[in-house]
C-alpha cells in the first residue's frame, strides 16, 4: 500500500526519462563554445580534452559498458532503455542495501 | 578549454580532470562520509523506510538523466541531494543516496569518472546534502512553510556544490578559479531554480502520498 503509493510517485520520474524529451540543445552543446554563445567548435573540444590530461596527469580511463547511456545500435531508444535499466538497477541495489542495513520494526 | 565547462557543468567530473593525488584525497574524505552515512542507515532505517529510500534513489537517478536546456546554449540537471536529505531527515541520507547513484552512473554509464568519484560524492552528496539539509531546517523555522524553504535550500545546495566543483577544478589546474567560479556560478544559479522547483514539487508529492511519514514532523 505505502510501497505502491511511493512507487506511484516515482513512476513519473521513470516515465519522463525518455531522452526524446530532451531538447536538441543538449546534443548541440557537446563541444566547445563561448560561455554566452551557442556556437560549437569540435576541434577545440577534442584538443581541450588532451590539454586537461596533460595538466593533471590523470590518464585513468574507464570503459563503462554503456558510455553516456548509449546502447549499441539503438541510439535514442537505446538511451531511454539504458536509463530505465539503470533506474531499476538502482532501485534493486538501494532496496537490497537498505534491507541489509535496516532493523526490523 | 570549453569542453571543461560542458562536462563540468554536469558536475559529474570526468577522470582526467583532477590529478590522481588530489583525487585520492577527495576519495578519502568521501569514504569517511560514506562510512558515516552507512552508520546513519544502520541506526535510522527501519524496514518500512527501505522502499522509500530505494524509490527515492531510483527517482533521483532517473531525474539526473534528464537534461533541461537553459540559456547560453547549455543544459543542466537536477542533483537531488537536498530532496534526499529533506525527505529522509538527514544530510547523511543524501550522502547515501547520491553515492549509490554516482556509483551506478560512473561504473555502468561512464557518467563521472572513477578516480574522481570521491570529489563528485563530496560535491553532490556531502556538500549538496549538508547545505540542503541545514538551510532547509533554518528556512523552514523562519518561513514556517516547507515548500519555499525546500526551494531555496535546494537552490543553495546546488549552487554551493557547483562553486565547490569550480574550486576543485582550480586546485587541479584544470580551470582558472575566477572563470570557473563565474561560469559555474552563473549556470548553476539558473539550474538551481530547476532544482528548487523540482525539489518542492517532489516534496509535495511525497508528503501527500505518505501522510504518516515523519515529514509531517519536519513540516512542523
Amino acid at each position: 500500500m505505502i510501497i505502491a503509493l511511493v512507487i506511484a510517485v516515482a513512476a513519473p520520474f521513470i516515465a519522463s526519462s525518455n531522452p526524446d524529451g530532451l531538447e536538441s540543445a543538449f546534443f548541440g552543446i557537446f563541444g566547445a563554445k563561448e560561455i554566452h554563445g551557442t556556437d560549437l567548435d569540435e576541434d577545440a573540444a577534442g584538443a581541450a580534452e588532451e590539454q586537461v590530461q596533460e595538466i593533471t596527469g590523470n590518464t585513468f580511463s574507464f570503459e563503462a559498458p554503456f558510455p553516456d547511456y548509449s546502447i549499441e545500435g539503438l541510439s535514442k531508444m537505446g538511451e531511454a532503455l539504458a536509463i530505465v535499466i539503470g533506474t531499476i538497477l538502482v532501485l534493486a541495489i538501494a532496496f537490497g542495501l537498505g534491507k541489509a542495513l535496516s532493523r526490523p520494526e | 578549454m570549453y569542453i571543461c565547462i560542458n562536462k563540468v557543468l554536469r558536475m559529474h567530473i570526468p577522470d582526467s580532470f583532477i590529478p590522481l593525488l588530489q583525487a585520492a584525497v577527495y576519495w578519502l574524505v568521501a569514504l569517511v562520509f560514506i562510512a558515516l552515512s552507512l552508520r546513519w542507515a544502520r541506526a535510522e532505517m527501519r524496514e518500512e523506510k527501505v522502499p522509500l529510500v530505494a524509490v527515492l534513489t531510483a527517482g533521483i537517478f532517473a531525474i539526473q538523466a534528464i537534461n533541461v536546456p537553459i540559456p547560453w546554449g547549455t543544459s543542466g540537471h537536477m542533483m537531488g541531494a537536498a530532496l534526499a536529505a529533506i525527505v529522509l531527515g538527514s544530510p547523511f541520507a543524501a550522502v547515501f543516496v547520491l553515492t549509490l547513484v554516482l556509483i551506478v552512473q560512473g561504473v555502468l554509464f561512464g557518467d563521472g569518472g572513477i578516480t574522481v568519484m570521491g570529489a563528485n560524492i563530496i560535491n553532490m552528496g556531502v556538500i549538496g546534502g549538508f547545505v540542503g539539509f541545514s538551510s532547509y531546517k533554518g528556512l523552514n523555522r523562519v518561513l514556517k512553510n516547507p515548500y519555499p524553504a525546500a526551494f531555496a535550500a535546494a537552490w543553495l545546495s546546488l549552487f554551493v556544490a557547483a562553486l565547490a566543483c569550480a574550486v576543485e577544478m582550480a586546485l587541479a589546474g584544470t580551470f582558472p578559479l575566477g572563470l570557473g567560479l563565474f561560469s559555474m556560478g552563473l549556470y548553476h544559479a539558473v539550474i538551481g531554480v530547476i532544482e528548487g522547483a523540482l525539489t518542492a514539487i517532489a516534496l509535495f508529492l511525497i508528503s501527500s502520498a505518505r501522510p504518516r511519514h515523519p515529514l509531517a514532523r519536519i513540516r512542523g
